[in-house]
Formats: C-alpha cells, structure tokens, sequence
C-alpha cells in the first residue's frame, strides 16, 4: 500500500484518538486521575502515618500539623486513610469495572449477534442474576463469607453486576445486526469474527463505553453503600466508603467536615472524572453526537 | 409474540424454582439460625431455643426444610415468620411492601418528569447553559452515593432548616383522610429524592443521548426535508426512537430502584420491604427471606419481560419469534 | 465550536453546585462549645426549679411526650412472650407485677401490697392490691396471678415461642405440669381473691424475683390455649393488649410510631400526661431530633452515645441522667475448647473438655492484662462516660466488691517481665514472643459487630497486645447472629473473644454465665473452687443472710480476678435524656421509666 494513502486514510482509533485529545475536560480528567493514582500509590511517602494504627488519646481529633486532616474514631490519622483509601476504592472501582465488562461484553456479544438458542440460554441466565437486585445477591453472599478480601469483594460485585452490561450490548447488537453494513458485510461472505470486532463492536462502542464507565461508577459507590450497612471491605482498612459511612452521625456531619468532605469529594471527584473520561472517549468514537 | 411472550411466562417456573433452590441454600449455609443472635440474655436458659428449633423443624436436613417450604408455598402459604412471633410473613410484607411501593412510584415520577423533558430540552439544545447544568447535575449525582446524600440532605433541609421530616413514612397522628396523605407525601420527599437521584441523572445521561443520536439520523433528515413538521418529528419520531433504551433501563431499574430502596430506607428509618430484608439477613428469618427474594425475582422478571415486550413493539425492527 | 467556553461552563456550575453544598455543611461549625460546668449547673438549676415550681403550682394534667428508640419492637406485647428491650420499652409501661425493685435494688411492693414467707421459704403468700383494674375495667385479683405462672408452665409455652421458663421452673410440681403429667398446677395458688401463694420446691433464696414477673389478664387469654395466646391479636395489636400499668397500648403505625394513652382508672392515680408517643428514628440523627424537640426524651437500649454526650450536653432544654449501667464488656479466654463430637451432640460436659495450651496457663492470662489500656478505652472510646471494672457482678448490687478483686493497673513493663519470666520470648527476632517450647504463638481474637464501641476496641486491643510482643491474628467481624454461632460450637481455634452482657437488676448471681456447665461460660472456665463458692452461695438457709452471700461472692471475685476467665473492659454507663419540659422523672438504676403516672409537662 502506497505511503500516501496511509496518510490521507486514518483507522477510526486514529480519528478517535486525535477527537479525544480535543476534548479538554477529559483530559483534565485524566490528568486528575492520574494525580489520584499517584497519590494513592506513593502514600507511604506522603504519610508517616499508619492508616490502620488507632491512638486511644486522640480519638476524633481537630486537624493539627501532625494530622492535617485530624483523626477518627479510633484515633486514626485521617489525611493517611484518605491516601491509602484511595488504593484500595480505585483498585475496586478499576477490577471490578474491568472485571464486569469482560464478562459483559463477551456474553452480550454473543448473545446479541447469534440470537436463537444461545441467546436464549444468556438471557435466562442473566434474567436469574437479574431477579435479585445487585445489592439483595451481594449482601446474601457477603453475609455468609467467613472473610472478605478485596479479591473476593471485587469478585462479588462482578459476578452479581454483569447482566446489566450483557443486556445493553446485546441491545445495541440486537439493532446492529440487522443493519445495512451488517447485513452487507454478511452477504460478501465476512466471518462471525470479523463482522463482529470490526463492524459490530466499533458501532456499539458508544454504548459500552458510556456504560462502563457508568459501571465504575457504580463499583466505587457500591463499595461505598455496601460499607454504609456494614458489608464492605472490612474495618479497620481504609476505604474512602469506610471513611464516609463513619461520618453516618450529625455530630461528625456538624464538628468534623474535615473528616467527611474529604473522601466524599475523593468518591465525588473520582467519579465525575471517570465519567467525564467516558464521555470524552464517547465522543471520540462516535462522531455522530458532536454538534 | 404472544407465543414468545407464554414461553417466557412458562420459563419462570423453573427459573423462580431454581432462585428459591439457590437462596434457600444461600440462607441456610450462613452461619446462624433465628435463635443464634437470641442466646445473649442471662436469665433465659438456651435450651429454650433448642427446643423452639426442634418445634420449627430447623434440626431437619435442609432438603426436607426445603420440600416443607415448598408445598407449604405451593398453596399460597409464606409461612410464619421466626423473628416477629405470631406475624404472618404475608402480612409482614404487605404492611412493608406498600411504603416501599409508594417510595418506588413517587422516586420513578420524580425521575420521569425531570429526567425525560430535561433529556430532550439539553438534546435540542446542546450546550446551553441548562444543558450544562443538567449535565453537571447529572454527573454529580450519578457522583454521590445515596446514602451520603440522604444523610447530608437531612441534615441541611430537615434538621438546620426543618423543611422536611427525616424519618419515617407519616407524622403525629393523622391517621385517615386527606391529612395522612398530605403528611405520607411529605416523608416521601426526602427518601424520594435520594432514591430517585442516581436514576434522574442516568436516564438524563440516556436521554440526551439517544436524543442527539436520533435527531441526527437519517430518517430524521428525510422526515424534515419532507417538510414534516417540528413537532411531529421531534414528539413522533424522535421521541419514539430515543426512548427505547430509556425503557429497557427501566424494566431493568426496578432492580437498581430496590438495591436504592435497601439503602435509602435504612437512612431515613422508611419501614419498607429493603429494611425488613435486611433485619431478617441479619436475623436469619428464613421464611421472609425466601418470600421477599421470590417476590422480587417474580417483580424484576416481570419487569424485564415487558421491557422485551415493549421493545419490540416499539422497534419494529426486532422480532420475536 | 465553542469548546473553551463549554469546559467553562461545566466548571462554573460544578463548582458553584460545590461551594453550595460545602457553604451549607460548614456553616454551624462555630457554634459554642458549651463547657461541661456550665451545663452540669443548669441541670443542677433545672432540678431545683422543678422543685420549687412543683411546690408552686403542682402538676397539671395533659400533654403528650415523644420517646425514641433506635430499632423497632419487633411486636409482641405480651409479657409472656416477649423477647427484646424495644417491647419491654413499650411492657414497662403497660404491665406490672406483684412486686417491683427500689433505688437500692430491693423489691417493693407493686401490685402485692405485703408478703409473708414460710420458716424454710418454701413459700411466700401475697395479698394484693384491691380496686386494680385492667385497662378494660374489668378487676385485677388472685386468678390473673395464678393463670400467668400456669400458661408459663404449660406444657406447650416453649413450643408457642416463650422463653421465661426460669421464672417458674423452681416452682412446686412444674415439672409434672410441664411435661403433661397432671393437670394440677401447684405452683401458684389463689388463696381468695386478693391473695396468693406461691409454692417452691426447694427453699428459695430470692423468692421475690419470682414473683416479680408482669400479670397478664386471665379473663382475656383464659379460653385460648397457649399457642393461640402467641398469635393473638390481645397478644400483638394496639388497642387490644390489655394491662394494669398506667398507660395503655392503644394505636401504632407498624415499625414508625407506638402510641401509649393514660389509663383513667390506674389505680395509683389517673396518669397527668395523656399519651406517650414511642417513635423509632435513626440513632445518627438522634441529636438533631433532640435539638428540634422533635423527639423528648431517650433511654434504653444504647440511649446516647459517648461521643455524642456533649453535643446532648450542650442542649439546654436537655437534663442528661448518667449513671453505671447494669452490664460490662469483656474480653474474653478460651480456656478450654470443647470436642467435635460434643459440640455435634450438644453435650457440654467439662470432663470432655480440651484445654487450650495457648492461654491455659493463669499467669499468661494475668500478663495479658496488665498489657491492655482499659483506662485508656474508657477515656479515648467511651470519653470518660464508664468504669474499668474487675469483678464481674455490676456496681450497683450489694454483693459489688471492689476490694476482693484483683486490679490489673495498665502497665506493659509488667506485663512483659512476666512474659520473660514464663518463657515467652521472641526467640527468632520477628518482633514477636514465641511459647516457651519455641514454637509460634498467635492468639485468635474475634469480634462481633453490633457494639461501635466494641467494634472500635478490638483493633486497639490487637495493637496493645502487640506492643508487649503477642502475635494476635484479629479475625473480621462478624454480626451477632454468626458470632454466636462460633462463640457457642467452640472446636476451633478461637483463644480470645469480646463480647458484652447486660445484666438483670434482680439478683447478683454470676453462675449463669460464669458456673462451670453454664452454656453462657464461653470461656469454658472450669475451676472446682468457683464452682464451690458459687454453689455455696445459693445454699439455703445460710444464703437466706444476705452477708453470708456478701461474704462468700467477694470470695468468688476474687477468685474469679485472678483466674480470669476474662479480662473484664469496662462498664459503660448508660445516658438518658430527656427535655426539661417533662416534670417528675425519678430514674432508678435500671429504668427511667418509673412513676410515670406522676410524669406531668410543665408548658413554657
């Protein structure tokens, strides 16, 4: 292939990539994740203090120089839990996130572009993870877990999560499928595969990813609530959910800001930026929504 | 469609048989019973609850408590329930089941009114400041988890500026008429608002979305270089074609909408079906337990197959067959 | 394309939406911090005001006042049946007794208005109260007494859901009753209508307890079987459950609302306050429901927590009660495990018992304690607001001894002497103590969740230990229900444990949760002297003396302090609260909710 043409034609990730480098706010968000990351992962050398060590004489704390964000209820050091929280809520957010996509996409996929008896057996099977909500089929198996790791944590939350994605991408596949390039593509002879990566997925990126990252989301604040009632990752790791849901009295609400607003906007901020990251990344493979 | 649609009926036989086998067997390989977390008082001797268990047949292998189970549910029998002596799991469920029913429909109404108009309104004109507004809410408060919001929520416009009650479903007395409505609606305010605040952002995401996509499409350029007009394309047209994923969410949000519910009602002390399914977990009462996942297994399958139903009759494009 | 301006936008609105929410939370940051003395004295002032305008003007009748309670009764009011403190919230005002305690803890008279007991108390006759009525009108009288302790010996009471059998299990014949043998219950008997006797098999040493529990009415229950009392309506539903107390359930809104009405005809006097409204509300905001007044007074269970105390302090329509709770928390030593086998068949036999090398050694077991910082939990934790105790009989009983207790002062220099001394020293340089054979030593410690304050001890408790070198593998927490499950089939590997008790009021007697073949007795503790003493103490008729008990219960704490089954934490006390409004709350040590038909709202 001659080299010119290489150039006047750009792939669609090409495109995709030069669209999303325009979009600022994603890469601002981007640049905030990454800030988040390093901080979570150089914590130890941001704090000296131990994030699980408790101090009976400094229970509750006011901000000082040596706790800038005071202390909690055991007397741990606020400002380290926040750090080393927010290892552990990305590393759950991410996995997890990662972990149902997988799943999601794949049996969606399949299931959207066979149709018949495959699709069938799916859909039943996610109708069966689907008839109990999320946190009803979580909170059971939490329940009866003799200890709750971050692994199986994350494990929990995809295994009872992904058939919400299953059902989107077959839904956009369900669509796709009968469509005029599909339908092209098929009657010129493409494979199953190559209909489906190079056709199908690109055109039901959108979707996936939108969701996916509505899925983060979801993962960091379902750590988040599932802590609220007592089933997240357990005390005394810190999480930023584990941080929130102590703050669950108005006396802490009242006196202590400094110890909620801080993993709040952690939860907040994180959030909102993986979603901005979305819809960038939305944008760039999907021309077709910009003005 | 109406054969697929019996065949679906037909398949929740076996599915809601296979979800009692999987929960029934969830339940009882936890640790505990209904008389474990009892065994704490001094002056009652436990050999009491060894006998209550004996009475209730919780000594018997567990497949012959699930066959008990099942012909008892076969004829239409929840059961009594372990943790509330002398309360009929029916009755238990009914006086729950209608606070959160009317939380659920009051959040879902909430959602709906704000989330469709403002969806297309930001879809018709994007980036404009309500646009960006929408946008920004939309994000934070996919954001916040609910919990957090509902604590900070009663906290600034219950308890600083006393605009709305924080707990429970009613107030003082008013029992009958009109004034228990007045007082039902405004406990619903708060707990609603929390509930509905993740579906309102989405289903605004969704909206505006599906909306540009739609507006963009080519069936949409003819129907306008025909001449149709404006609103007829955007309320005919348009609207038809966004809104089909909007509803296969929502066949699905009844789920998302009951996990809230679980969350929400903890938060605002809001006795409905989330709470009781939560202290019987925590209590090990089998039969509401089981009752209570059934009833949403049926509830959620319920849901997702008229969102199948509907998508196809909106679609015509897909077929069921 | 205007994207600078867009970013823009989105920026401005996010953060204007921020500054908002954050302007709104902060704002009541500087509110006074009030200091302790100044509201100690206006509770001070409070109480004497209440006197002098008592004096002035006297009660007046009316009103209603609001209580909370954290957690809803799970609805059984009938005393018989009833199980949890959120019913015995609502029982405490319906239904009564013959005989009731005092501030010191002795039993007074309440629907019996004397007694009498035979030579070798085998015996106590009662003559009641006249003129008591039921909330329906109909009189109270020797039957309802006598059909209360039958349905309680029924052969079926067990099976119908009831739990108070050690209230008539040492009544005469109760076990042919119970088991069907004969249809004559012998127990109790209505000598006329206004006295009573009860019969014991044995000579009993706290006759008094037995007889103290609530009377359930004869006229509604008498034609229902026992089973058929459980499901009852007269059992569960307002309006019906039926009372000689002050005040009658009378409407509910399931789970949210508890409505109690004076009952006109009590016969200590028609109540002032009109009603009593039980609403159940979050324990996070119960500060703020205080504040606005929408809740009026808190108490049992949990009541205000510690940290919380100032915020309630700071409230000046807000008199706090604080006093030492009849309950404690502890840590626990499995001393001995119990075998598979037994623990299958249910047998709890101490000749079976497996003891458990890690901590089966007392003095091991005394190092531990002197390791842990139980000052400090009650400072940091509990901000002052509780008591490390030694002895595990609550503060409050006569047979509290302080003295006879062996107290392990905080000290880790000691506690690691001792360590060395037995041998236990960290032999590969891990930082940890190995046993003295050389092998590992880590100690298992659970946990349950339930208790903040527990939750929040046991990692600092880890931490102690730690510090003077002991290995502890803290296992996650578990709710109550698993908990107990482990706690109770004890052939694992559990060496420490938490776990907290609230004591009855009524007697001191530690052997249902300390004697050898108590199933309570979690830690296994088996020492053939405790069992002696505790034995000794119950023993008629030297145990009919009071002192003679005294005497050998100090023994017993003693005994108890050194052995130590378990490290006993701490008392935490209990806080009660209630708005100043409300007039003539005279708390005991185990409830506020005494008189409360002289209870009465002064208007401001």
């Amino acid at each position: 292939m001659p080299k010119n043409i290489n150039k006047a034609y750009k792939s669609p990730f090409q495109l995709a990539k030069e669209r999303f480098l325009k979009n600022k706010l994603a890469i601002a968000s981007i640049f905030f994740l990454l800030f988040i990351i390093g901080a979570a992962i150089f914590a130890p050398f941001l704090t000296d203090h131990d994030p699980k060590k408790g101090d009976l004489l400094l229970i509750e704390h006011a901000p000082s120089e040596e706790h800038i964000l005071g202390t909690d209820g055991s007397g741990r050091d606020n400002f380290s839990r926040l750090l080393y929280g927010a290892r552990i809520s990305l590393t759950v957010g991410f996995s997890a996130m990662i972990f149902t996509l997988i799943i999601g996409v794949v049996t969606g996929a399949i299931a959207g572009y066979y149709g018949g008896i495959i699709d069938n057996l799916l859909m039943r099977l996610t109708d069966l993870v689907l008839a109990l909500p999320f946190l009803v089929l979580a909170l059971t198996i939490i329940a009866l877990l003799e200890k709750v790791t971050i692994g199986i944590f994350v494990t929990i939350i995809a295994i009872t999560s992904w058939p919400t994605l299953t059902r989107i991408v077959r839904g956009s596949f369900l669509s796709l499928r009968e469509q005029e390039f599909v339908l092209g593509a098929r009657a010129i002879g493409a494979t199953d595969r190559r209909i489906i990566f190079k056709h199908v997925i690109p055109n039901a990126i959108g979707p996936i990813i939108v969701n996916a990252t509505l899925m983060m989301a979801t993962m960091i604040i379902a750590e988040s609530a599932l802590s609220f009632i007592g089933m997240g990752i357990p005390q005394p790791n810190p999480t930023w959910g584990n941080m929130l849901s102590e703050a669950q009295n108005i006396r802490i609400l009242r006196n202590h800001p400094e110890a909620w607003i801080p993993p709040g906007l952690g939860i907040l901020l994180t959030v909102l930026a993986i979603n901005f990251i979305g819809d960038g990344l939305r944008d760039a493979f999907d021309p077709k929504s910009n003005p | 469609m109406y054969a697929y649609t019996i065949r679906r009926v037909l398949i929740f036989i076996p599915m809601l048989i296979m979800l009692s086998i999987i929960v029934f067997g969830l339940a009882k390989a936890a640790p505990g019973d209904p008389f474990t977390g009892k065994i704490l008082d001094p002056t009652v001797d436990p050999e009491v609850f060894e006998q209550q268990r004996e009475a209730l047949g919780l000594n018997d292998p567990i497949p012959v408590q699930y066959a008990r189970w099942a012909s008892a549910m076969a004829t239409g029998d929840f059961g009594t329930s372990m943790y509330y002596k002398g309360k009929s799991v029916q009755s238990l469920i009914q006086e729950r089941a209608l606070n959160t029913i009317y939380l659920g429909l009051f959040s879902l109404a909430i959602t709906i009114l704000v989330a469709i108009p403002i969806g297309m309104y930001s879809a018709r004109n994007p980036y404009s400041l309500l646009d960006y507004s929408a946008t920004t809410f939309g994000f934070m408060g996919l954001a916040i988890p609910n919990f957090f919001f509902g604590l900070v929520a009663i906290y600034l416009l219950s308890i600083k500026l006393g605009w709305f009650p924080a707990q429970g479903t009613i107030s003082g007395t008013e029992i009958g008429g009109w004034e228990e409505w007045k007082s039902r609606l405004h406990h619903m305010v708060l707990p609603g608002i929390t509930l509905g605040l993740a579906g309102t952002a989405s289903y605004m995401r969704y909206m505006r979305s599906e909306m540009l996509d739609v507006l963009k499409s080519d069936y949409i350029r003819t129907a306008r270089a025909k001449g149709m007009g404006e609103r007829n394309i955007l309320y005919k047209q348009a609207l038809r074609n966004a809104i089909i994923p909007i509803i296969t969410l929502m066949g699905f949000e009844f789920g998302a909408l009951l996990s809230g519910a679980i969350i929400t009602e903890q938060v605002f002390n809001y006795p409905g079906i989330g709470t009781l399914f939560i202290n019987s977990i925590m209590n090990r009462d089998y039969p509401v337990i089981m009752a209570i996942t059934l009833l949403l297994g049926v509830a959620i399958l319920i849901g997702n197959l008229l969102a199948d139903i509907f998508y196809s009759l909106v679609d015509p494009r897909i077929r069921y067959d | 394309m205007l994207i600078r301006e867009k970013k823009l936008w989105i920026l401005l609105v996010l953060l204007l939406a921020f500054g908002l929410l954050l302007g709104a939370c902060g704002k009541d940051k500087e509110e006074p911090d009030k200091s302790e003395d100044q509201t100690e004295k206006a509770e001070k002032e409070t109480d004497e005001q209440e006197e002098a305008v008592e004096e002035q003007t006297g009660p007046t009748a009316g009103g209603t006042i609001v209580g909370a309670m954290y957690s809803a009764p799970a609805g059984m009011f009938n005393p018989i049946f009833y199980e949890e403190a959120y019913e015995a919230n609502i029982l405490s005002f319906t239904h009564e007794g013959l005989v009731a305690q005092n501030e010191s803890l002795e039993f007074i008279p309440s629907l019996a208005k004397s007694w009498e007991t035979n030579d070798d108390q085998t015996s106590i006759t009662f003559t009641l109260e006249e003129g008591v009525t039921w909330h329906d009108g109909e009189p109270f009288t020797a039957e309802d007494v006598v059909f209360t302790y039958q349905a309680m010996s029924d052969p079926d009471y067990v099976k119908a859901g009831g739990i108070r059998t050690a209230y008539v299990h040492p009544l005469k014949g109760y076990e042919a009753y119970n088991a069907g043998e004969t249809e004559d219950f012998e127990g109790v008997v209505a000598d006329d209508d206004h006295t009573v006797t009860f019969h014991f098999e044995e000579p009993n040493i706290n006759p008094l307890y037995y007889a103290s529990f609530p009377i359930i009415p004869k006229h509604i229950f008498g034609d229902m079987t026992v089973v058929e009392m459980a499901e009852a309506p007269e059992s569960l539903d307002a309006g019906k459950v039926i009372g000689t107390g002050p005040f009658q359930y009378t409407e509910a809104i399931e789970r949210e609302q508890y409505v109690l009405t004076k009952h006109e005809a009590y016969w200590q006097g028609t109540p002032y306050l009109d009603k009593i409204v039980w609403r159940v509300i979050a324990q996070s905001v119960m500060t703020g429901l205080l504040e606005s007044g929408e809740i009026d007074f808190i108490a049992d269970p949990n009541g205000i927590a510690p940290a919380d105390f100032e915020s309630v302090q700071a409230l000046d329509h807000i008199t706090i009660i604080e006093q030492a709770d009849f309950g404690y928390q502890l840590l626990g030593f499995k001393h001995h495990h119990r075998t598979t086998e037994d623990v299958e068949s249910g047998e709890l036999n101490p000749d079976n018992w497996v003891p458990n090398e890690k901590v089966s050694n007392p003095k091991v077991r005394q190092a531990l304690a002197y390791a842990i910082n139980r000052e400090g939990l009650v400072d940091g934790l509990l901000y002052g607001r509780g008591q490390p105790i030694d002895s595990p009989i609550a503060v409050q009983f006569w047979a509290y001894d302080d003295e006879a207790a062996i107290h392990y002062d905080f000290d880790q220099e000691k506690a690691k002497d001792m360590l060395d001394e037995l041998g236990y020293v960290d032999q590969d340089d891990d930082g940890f103590r190995e046993d003295p054979d050389g092998e590992e030593w880590v100690l298992n410690m659970h946990y349950p969740t339930g208790n903040e304050l527990r939750e929040k001890s046991a990692p600092l408790i880890q931490q102690m230990l730690e510090e003077v070198g002991v290995k502890v593998n803290l296992h996650q927490p578990k709710e109550m229900t698993a908990y107990v499950e482990g706690l109770t089939d004890d052939n694992s590997d559990w060496d420490l444990y938490l776990l907290g008790w609230s004591l009855g009021s009524s007697d001191p007697d530690p052997t249902g949760l300390w004697g050898v073949d108590a199933p309570y007795n979690f830690s296994r503790w088996n020492n053939p002297e405790s069992t002696e003493l505790l034995k000794k103490a119950l023993k008629a008729p030297e145990a009919f003396e009071q002192d003679f008990r005294k005497e050998v219960y100090a023994e017993w704490q003693h005994v108890f302090s050194e052995d130590l089954p378990a490290l006993l934490l701490y008392a935490q006390n209990s806080l009660w609260a209630y708005h100043n409004k409300l007039q003539n709350v005279d708390p005991l040590p185990f409830t506020m909710y005494e008189n409360s038909h002289l209870w009465w709202v002064k208007e401001e």
